[in-house]
């Protein structure tokens, strides 16, 4: 996919999550902000679309597993033109579309998300029927950290290792935080990427807001000439860019106002 | 019966390539002759049900046929959220094969006993519910499965109690089977798997003016024959070795209350586990579906009681 025509600039999708967020008074602004580089990167520099349409066969994936980030994803697909800037003005309107978790009814999602632990296995059938199929394409699973508490998480995993499955990436947002406090507090992981390891991937961590880490430890991770199914942990900051919202677990559930959603849109146009 | 399964099996997977067969570690010797001659579409996705289920959705979407297999205590019911989700919100061409349903490990107790599995795979959208009762049946509605090209659930209960029929039946319409014809205006017995032959049993040698109908096709139901058949009869007599919520008493009842009201005795499984275990004979006497307690059910019904 050619990277000229969209810039998927992180300050205008953080705009445009914050737009649709207030327009359809919803929640989850947090998980969204999360990943917003992750999904920037993937649509600019590795995703293949040929035609530039959703529905290619021969596309690469993307599966949001995290179904609560969709907004970020929704963002980035009205730079591809594939919304419609009135589906973000109605967003949660009576009769709209575009759901408040990802649903695979929605053109360029994969997946219906949002009860977690799914995307990761339908992406590992992807994997193996690209594998089974001879194609080069890539499959790229986006799952929370908090989301790995999920038992077909690891039950995937065993799998994906035990068949040599490396077209399939993992990217774990590593936001520290679900729904109900930080995941040390909840039921703590501990390492990612030793867990990961342990099951037979290549893992790496990053910083998840840092673009040209996030790029070099795909293409790092893809020309390494192992046969396993490779891992990025992604560290990151949930409410990324907006300073009230950062590290502030009750962004996940909080509704914008009329002053918090003026106060965030001023601090992400401002931002770098 | 089993037999029937495996040929059908392998008869589809050379006839497309892009056929798979994926079990959650179970089917023993079941598998021998479709790892034989087809051994590049055979998947062995470990005990990891909710991950074969996910991995079917996502190898349907490349243009895959998978026909994953498990017990009927584990596939639909451990994967339900699965099935619902990832395979039936889009109509993917998932069959899901549930072994051994009912009673059938009668001495392994409720984990793997099989008496919810029809009605919750009803209420998932989209998702065909079939029932077989003898190989004839299991030919035509894994050929159906194979046809529909949407996702199907194929219950598979006891599998050796004799034929229903004496030839491949036709599966058109989604149609009810009479599979003995009876008098006008008589009573009709309308069951589905294991205990179609349970009911001929009865009929022929008790009641031989009732009607006995088998139910292959349990979802879609054909709405029109079964008001039909409700219409027709003096009474109905419903027989199912599954619970008496939500399976093809519960259908039945459904329909028949709103096309064509009628008296309905359903013979089915108590809202209880099984207490103790035994033989399958035995299980089905402590549930109430051995033949002599079924007709006195029945005695009673036709006295009115």
């Amino acid at each position: 996919m050619s990277s000229n025509f969209n810039s998927f600039d992180p300050k205008v999708l953080r705009k445009t999550v914050l737009e649709m967020a207030y327009a359809g008074s919803t929640v989850h602004i947090g998980c969204a902000f999360s990943i917003i580089e992750l999904l920037a990167v993937l649509y600019r520099s590795h995703l293949r679309y040929p035609e530039n349409d959703p529905h290619n066969p021969n596309r690469d994936y993307l599966v949001l597993s995290k179904g609560h980030g969709v907004m970020a994803q929704y963002a980035c697909m009205r730079e591809l033109g594939w919304l419609k800037d009135e589906e973000f003005l109605n967003y949660f309107s009576d009769g709209s579309n575009l759901k408040g978790l990802s649903d695979s009814r929605i053109p360029g999602l994969e997946v219906t998300s949002g009860s977690l632990g799914h995307g990761f296995s339908v992406g590992v059938g992807l994997a193996m029927g690209a594998k089974l199929h001879h194609t080069d394409q890539k499959i790229f699973v986006l799952v929370g950290d908090g989301e790995i508490n999920e038992g077909p998480i690891w039950e995937g995993s065993l799998f994906a290792a035990h068949h040599n499955l490396n077209n399939f990436m993992v990217i774990v947002d590593e936001n520290g935080f679900q729904a109900m406090g930080s995941t040390k507090e909840v039921l703590d992981l501990d390492s990612i990427q030793a867990k990961f390891e342990s099951f037979g991937f290549e893992a790496i961590t990053i910083d998840g807001h840092d673009e040209s880490a996030i790029n070099s430890g795909i293409i790092q991770l893809w020309e390494s000439g192992s046969e396993s199914p490779k891992a990025i942990i992604a560290k990151t900051i949930k409410g990324k860019g907006v300073p009230f919202m950062e590290n502030n677990n009750t962004w996940h559930y909080t509704r914008l106002t009329p002053e918090t959603y003026a106060q965030a849109l001023l601090v992400v146009e401002e931002s770098q | 019966m089993r037999d029937a399964l495996s040929k059908a099996l392998v008869h589809i997977a050379k006839e497309n390539p892009n056929v798979l067969l994926i079990t959650g570690d179970h089917g023993y010797t079941l598998f021998d002759d479709f790892r034989k001659e087809c051994p590049e579409q055979y998947i062995n996705a470990g005990i990891a049900e909710q991950n074969m289920v996910g991995m079917a959705a996502g190898l349907a979407r490349t243009g895959f046929r998978p026909f994953v297999y498990g017990l009927s205590s584990f596939i639909p019911l451990r994967v339900l959220e699965q099935i619902k989700l990832d395979v039936a919100h889009d109509n993917l061409p998932v069959v899901f094969i549930g072994d051994g349903a009912g009673f059938v490990y009668s001495h392994l107790g409720t984990s793997h006993q099989s008496t919810e599995d029809i009605a919750c795979a009803r209420v998932i959208p989209s998702l065909s519910v079939y029932s077989p009762a003898d190989r004839f049946e299991i030919t035509a509605c894994m050929e159906m499965a194979y046809q529909t090209k949407g996702p199907v659930y194929l219950r598979i209960g006891k599998a050796d109690r004799g034929d229903i029929h004496r030839e491949l039946p036709t599966l058109k319409s989604n149609s009810l089977l009479n599979v003995k014809v009876g008098k006008l205006g008589s009573y009709s017995i309308i069951s589905t798997g294991s205990m179609v032959r349970t009911a001929m049993n009865i009929v022929n040698s008790s009641y031989p003016d009732m009607a006995v109908w088998s139910v292959p096709i349990v979802k879609p139901i054909n709405y029109n024959q079964v008001a039909s058949i409700c219409s027709q009869s003096k009474a109905i007599i419903v027989l199912e070795e599954h619970s008496k919520y939500g399976g093809l008493g519960s259908l039945v009842a459904e329909i028949a209350s709103k096309f064509s009201p009628v008296r309905i005795l359903s013979i089915a499984v108590d809202d209880k586990f099984s207490d103790k275990c035994g033989t399958y004979e035995y299980l089905l006497q402590e549930h109430g579906l051995d033949r002599i307690t079924i007709e006195q059910s029945i005695h009673n019904f036709l006295l009115g009681n």
